[in-house]
């Protein structure tokens, strides 16, 4: 059986090697397009980079504001990350408890999992302008201030927890409030883990809705900064690339950090609905 | 809200004991509901009102600077009979829809090969999965490289293996935009379908393949009867993703291609954006996103039943 088994195993990795060059090679590339000084079309390109060095990285400062939208990114990712952590844990604790309507809430919950956002973007608009909120942070991080799998991810971790000990501190007098903070926050670290990371990628990737409601040059952040780079610049020159990098490093590095609550969060999702 | 006004309306309880039960009970209701509202207030800002609003305005004539108009359903007779983009956008979008199934199947022999004690099995999961979290934006300016004509390396290996004699303009072409996009897309999403597989793998009881064994049931018999049933739910929900990616993959079409060379890789919700926010016909627009998500719809339903009707049933209690 063994013996049968090694040669369909070097087969298993062999292919798995080929799928990972694939997945590989587009990063490979772009970093090395970003590093190198050569003119980026020459043909036939050189694969590997000559005399790598780092002065696109540098341009990007100077070609485009770089750090406003840096900051308007980081900005909206915060109130998008603070506003999912603190919303998605409150709903998820109402959801462990009973109520009437409990059922109807769920329902809307689960009804609304179903409409992508990028299917209300019209009347998402016109909703934001009635707001007078275009063109600014909140405007912006508003639509991504709770989410559905997220509170499921809390409610999850939060019936998890024994009801036995949360008998305990409530004998011990502790109040509604204390019992949340003392015993069960404490308690949901992963669930607390995944909605940061969640809405940290989902908010800092995003793209349509900044795109929809600021057009103001001095609220766009890094998506819609590199979009209008390549719009001014086309694909001509590597600074672009090393842009695209650099706003790439965030996403990569959370998600090498983080994977295990990364993949939590969606398949969590994936059970639930 | 009336979680609150429905309590407050109940009779007053007589006995003390009754009544500071009452006021207990009430404080938690009370506790229930202000918990429950900031969610409420996002969902039903950013959710239910806009979809209420998209279908009333998909039957008006309205731009910001003119009163709404009922017109009935002029728009969508527009769309029938005057507007060739929507149905290039809808061709488009169906393609887009029925090539994930590539990738869905394509993610199960990935999920297969590394769901086991295979060594490294974690490495190449990483590495499949790593392009899932990524900015789409920036997948879309990577891949436009890719497919330069000068400085792409898929241009180089084809011109240097002499598979092609001259480059192929994979993004300016009309043929092979569409699928050079496409195959852009399955290279960011495969790892997120290949995750639900393993997570839909890994909770097939092990039990099932040693009954099998002993009955002397060969490989294939193993997948075909005990794998994929069993893996249906994960399928149906990959099959979802898929559906709801022509909706999402806004970023990349915009980024790669914007819906050209003509309309060659015009989406359904890139034909949205152009017609409501560069043109400025919000009503028009509305009712083209009324047909997209009705289509949505109709395509979940129908995978659903394909996947013997509860697939999407959620906790209940």
């Amino acid at each position: 059986m063994a013996r049968r088994a090694r040669p369909l195993l070097a087969l298993r990795h062999l292919t798995l090697v080929v799928i990972a060059f694939v997945m590989l090679v587009p990063f490979y590339w772009v970093v090395k397009t970003a590093i190198t000084n050569e003119n980026i079309y020459e043909y036939p390109p050189s694969l590997l980079p000559k005399q790598p060095h780092l002065f696109n990285f540098v341009d990007v400062w100077y070609l485009i504001p770089f750090p406003r939208y840096l900051l308007n990114s980081i900005v909206v990712s915060a109130i998008a990350v603070i506003g999912n952590v603190v919303f998605n844990a409150m709903a998820g604790y109402a959801l462990t408890r009973k109520f009437p309507g409990r059922r109807a809430v769920l329902a809307l919950f689960l009804s609304c999992m179903l409409i992508p956002f990028q299917a209300t973007i019209i009347p998402a608009y016109l909703v934001t302008a009635r707001m007078g909120l275009l063109n600014t942070y909140f405007g912006l991080a508003f639509p991504m201030l709770s989410t559905i799998v997220c509170i499921f991810v809390f409610k999850a971790a939060f019936e998890a927890v024994p009801k036995s000990l949360i008998d305990a501190a409530r004998i011990d007098g502790l109040g509604e409030w204390r019992i949340i903070a003392r015993v069960l926050l404490p308690l949901s670290k992963p669930a607390i883990a995944t909605n940061v990371i969640l809405s940290f990628i989902w908010s800092w990737n995003n793209f349509l809705w900044p795109l929809l409601i600021t057009r103001d040059p001095q609220m766009q952040t890094l998506p819609l900064g590199l979009a209008r780079f390549l719009s001014y610049m086309e694909d001509t020159t590597g600074a672009l690339y090393a842009f695209a990098v650099m706003v790439l490093i965030p996403s990569v590095f959370v998600f090498l950090m983080a994977q295990k609550e990364f993949v939590r969060g969606l398949t969590s999702g994936a059970t639930k609905g | 809200m009336s979680v609150i006004g429905t309590q407050a309306a109940a009779p007053p309880l007589a006995s003390p004991r009754a009544s500071r039960w009452a006021t207990q009970r009430h404080r938690q209701l009370l506790l229930v509901a202000c918990f429950l509202l900031p969610s409420l207030v996002v969902f039903v800002l950013y959710r239910i009102v806009p979809l209420g609003w998209n279908v009333v305005l998909s039957f008006e004539a309205w731009s910001p600077l003119k009163p709404a108009r009922w017109i009935g359903l002029a728009n969508y007779a527009e769309m029938w009979s005057y507007d060739d983009v929507f149905w290039t956008a809808l061709t488009n979008t169906l393609i887009f829809i029925a090539a994930s199934p590539i990738a869905i199947a394509a993610a199960l022999g990935i999920a297969l090969l590394v769901n086991s004690d295979l060594k490294g099995a974690s490495v190449y999961r990483t590495i499949v999965f790593l392009s899932y979290p990524l900015m789409a934006v920036a997948v879309g300016i990577i891949w436009r490289w890719m497919y330069d004509e000068r400085g792409g390396i898929i241009n180089y290996a084809l011109r240097s293996t002499g598979l092609v004699d001259r480059p192929i303009g994979f993004l300016q072409d009309f043929d092979w935009a569409l699928p050079s996009v496409i195959f852009a897309e399955i290279w960011q999403v495969v790892g997120f379908y290949m995750i639900i597989l393993l997570t839909g793998l890994q909770s097939i009881p092990q039990n099932l393949y040693e009954a099998a064994r002993i009955d002397g049931a060969p490989a294939w018999a193993r997948f075909f009867r005990i794998t994929l049933p069993m893996l249906r739910p994960s399928l149906f929900l990959c099959i979802v993703v898929g559906i709801l990616n022509s909706f999402s993959s806004f970023d990349l079409v915009y980024i790669m291609t914007n819906g050209g060379p003509g309309h060659a890789t015009e989406l359904l919700i890139t034909h949205i954006y152009k017609s409501a926010f560069v043109q400025t016909r919000f009503d028009y627009a509305a009712a083209l996103t009324v047909v997209q998500f009705a289509l949505l719809l109709v395509l979940t339903i129908a995978a659903n039943r394909a996947a013997g009707g509860n697939a999407g049933a959620v906790e209940r209690d």
